[in-house]
């Protein structure tokens, strides 16, 4: 009983300080999420994760897909394995925190949003919307 | 005896194939399993049996009964089942299921096992917490509680669990006085 005690007490100081590190975090997360903007609109995005995915990438569509459902590794990793059997996927990226996935397609690929959602439903999650920019 | 514990990650994602391992004082066993798509897995269980002091093996089907997506969140409900080859008297069946954030996670379970000594049930509760956030990649970190009730026992067995996660692998272990020690392994590919 006493260890049981000694665990929640543990557990309810982990909740505690991690609250409070979000709560100091806020400001400065601001800063660095909304300020991706596809076709003038504001799109939830860390940027720092967005510049480096960004890194290297030349005349690519970039897809960013918000999806329900990504709570885990397992989940980003057949995402990820099941797009990149598409040999004009370029690369891709799994935000798990923001719940997004980011993908760089060749310019010669035609995306549509049916496939996208198909390809995710397939793994077990769902994709809501997504937004295209070129680069 | 047949483990509760491959009832995590019981499917994987389409074309995956996970190969699981457990030991605690009950049994030991390897499970192999095979998902044509997210919906269901198929495999083999080979267990050594300390309780009844045998040795079997398990044909087993699992099915996602049903999944709620949501932004931040994912709910489980799974049918599971397993058949003997070699005795189709010994078979289990069962439900489990679970609700996950990348904070919280509850898990329970309930299962049906039949046998040649005595038939018996199984029942469990689990509760998470991820202590931090990692991201894709990182080292992701459990702290869990789990109670269980075999009806072969007396009374719920309590412990604490931590499970690590990373890549492909997880490490799960728990400990309490009566069922020693639950040591479960996975890779995933």
């Amino acid at each position: 009983m006493r260890l049981i005690c000694l665990i929640l007490m543990f557990m309810a100081s982990i909740i505690f300080a991690e609250k409070n590190h979000d709560s100091h975090e806020h400001h400065g997360h601001t800063v660095h999420q909304n300020d991706v903007y596809v076709d003038g609109k504001k799109f939830k995005l860390d940027k720092e994760r967005f510049d480096e995915f960004k890194k290297n990438l030349r005349d690519v569509q970039v897809a960013i897909i918000n999806v329900q459902g990504m709570v885990c590794d397992f989940c980003a990793r057949g995402i990820e394995k099941a797009f990149l059997k598409d040999t004009k996927v370029k690369k891709i990226d799994v935000d798990l925190e923001n719940g997004k996935v980011v993908i760089a397609y060749s310019l010669n690929k035609k995306i549509e949003f049916k496939e996208i959602k198909e390809k995710i439903l397939m793994n077990g999650q769902n994709a809501t919307d997504y937004k295209l920019m070129k680069i | 005896m047949a483990s509760l514990y491959s009832q995590a990650r019981s499917i994987s994602y389409p074309e995956g194939f996970t190969l699981m391992s457990h030991s605690d004082i009950y049994k030991d066993s390897v499970y192999f399993h095979y998902s044509p798509s997210f919906k269901y897995s198929v495999g083999l269980e080979v267990a050594k049996d300390d309780y009844f002091d045998d040795e079997y093996s398990f044909f087993r089907f699992t099915y996602l009964l049903n999944r709620k997506n949501t932004q931040n969140s994912q709910s489980n409900l799974y049918f599971q089942s397993g058949l003997d080859p070699e005795n189709f008297d010994r078979h289990f069946y069962g439900l489990h299921g679970d609700w996950e954030t990348r904070r919280w996670f509850v898990g329970f379970g309930y299962k049906e096992s039949f046998n040649d000594f005595e038939d018996f049930s199984e029942k469990y509760l689990q509760f998470g917490i991820a202590p931090y956030l990692g991201k894709y990649g990182d080292l992701h970190t459990w702290l869990m509680f789990k109670t269980k009730k075999n009806s072969l026992g007396d009374s719920w067995s309590t412990y604490p669990v931590i499970k690590f996660f990373k890549g492909d692998f997880l490490i799960e272990l728990g400990y309490n006085n009566k069922t020693r020690t639950d040591a479960h392994l996975m890779y995933r590919f």
